[in-house]
């Protein structure tokens, strides 16, 4: 029987330039406090021997155009590459020098798809989509010059109009949960993004982040309080600019009921970075 | 949904380095052919991203076109 060997999330600009350039010194001595934290996560991680890593983040208008914007979206295949974009915005320079190609582990990917939509789900399937920060970032800290395990990678439409749900995105989690007690594999499963940065996605409050938000919810993780975190409202989200939030929702319903650990929390101002672990062992 | 074509004008910005070049050198006549409102179309030439974000288009495109990003 399978089972989630691991649990956390994070918030996935992990590149101290970009905190240097738009925040200044204190904003990449956080940063750098985070990555060291994140980087000793990744031992527990490796430590854990996952047979495959579940890596819930959002798409950031890099990889789906408005042609199509999936809800929630499983990336099914053999591989996965790295999103490749000449003059990159700063956070994405991250990715420069990482590998082209990662492995999916390409049955959890299917199971958690096939077996989603004959339960209800209609998630989008994607054969072609590639990695931003928002996964790598993450991935290649936690895991350094560790080989990485097969990813499943799921995006969550945290912000076109209208998004899923938070109860959506925890009942998706809550799914993905099934999956692995139904299947053989050994699982971890991480989330990225967060805590609170760019409210109401106006270009007029970049630089503002809402740490009385972040509180709650940090709390309300440790708590346990998954109910009033699946409560959440869009509105709540946008206002707070925790639109990221709705990742960490479904790594929440992959682990209910387990408590977070706060490994990691710091106001910043223009965001505040978080990292959680789940005891799930 | 109601920005469609300012989002979508955004993301081709970010994504099609032709049309982007085209947008630098000549705003009103890249943008000719394509729907959109007088109010929004002067915003893209004056390029004016605070008034382009009030009229609905995404942050993460305004914040990441290359050459012209909002940051």
């Amino acid at each position: 029987m399978g089972r989630i060997v691991y649990a956390a999330a994070m918030s996935h600009v992990l590149y101290p330039d970009y905190y240097g350039q738009n925040v200044g010194p204190h904003g990449r001595r956080m940063v750098e406090e985070l990555i060291a934290v994140v980087r000793e996560m990744g031992r527990s991680l490796a430590a854990a021997a996952p047979d495959a890593l579940v890596v819930i983040a959002d798409d950031h208008l890099n990889v789906f155009s408005f042609d199509a914007i999936p809800a929630l979206c499983v990336r099914v295949g053999r591989s996965v590459g790295r999103m490749v974009q000449r003059d990159a915005i700063e956070f994405d320079r991250a990715l420069d020098g990482l590998p082209d190609r990662y492995a999916v582990h390409e049955d959890l990917a299917n199971a958690i798809l096939e077996k989603g939509v004959q339960a209800g789900f209609d998630f989008a399937a994607s054969w072609s989509a590639p990695l931003d920060h928002a996964f790598l970032s993450p991935v290649s800290t936690l895991y350094g010059a560790r080989p990485v395990p097969p990813l499943v990678p799921f995006w969550v439409n945290c912000f076109v109009t209208p998004q899923p749900t938070a109860k959506r995105c925890f009942d998706a989690g809550r799914h993905i949960a099934r999956v692995v007690a139904e299947g053989p594999w050994q699982v971890a499963v991480i989330a990225t993004g967060g805590l609170s940065h760019f409210p109401e996605l106006s270009l007029a409050r970049i630089g503002q982040s809402d740490p009385d938000f972040d509180r709650r919810v940090v709390k309300l993780m440790e708590a346990g309080d998954h109910g009033a975190m699946s409560a959440l409202t869009a509105k709540e989200l946008h206002e707070s600019g925790s639109h990221e939030l709705l990742n960490w929702l479904v790594l929440l319903g992959a682990v209910s009921p387990a408590r977070a650990r706060v490994r990691f929390y710091g106001e910043m101002g223009r965001v505040d970075l978080a990292a959680l672990e789940w005891d799930v062992a | 949904m109601s920005h469609y074509e300012t989002n979508v004008v955004l993301y081709r910005l970010k994504k099609d380095e032709t049309f982007r070049d085209r947008f630098r050198a000549d705003p009103r006549r890249a943008l000719a052919d394509v729907d959109l409102t007088e109010e929004e179309r002067e915003a893209f030439v004056r390029w004016d991203t605070r008034r382009l974000n009030d009229l609905g288009g995404m942050l993460h495109l305004l914040i990441s076109i290359p050459g012209l990003g909002a940051h």
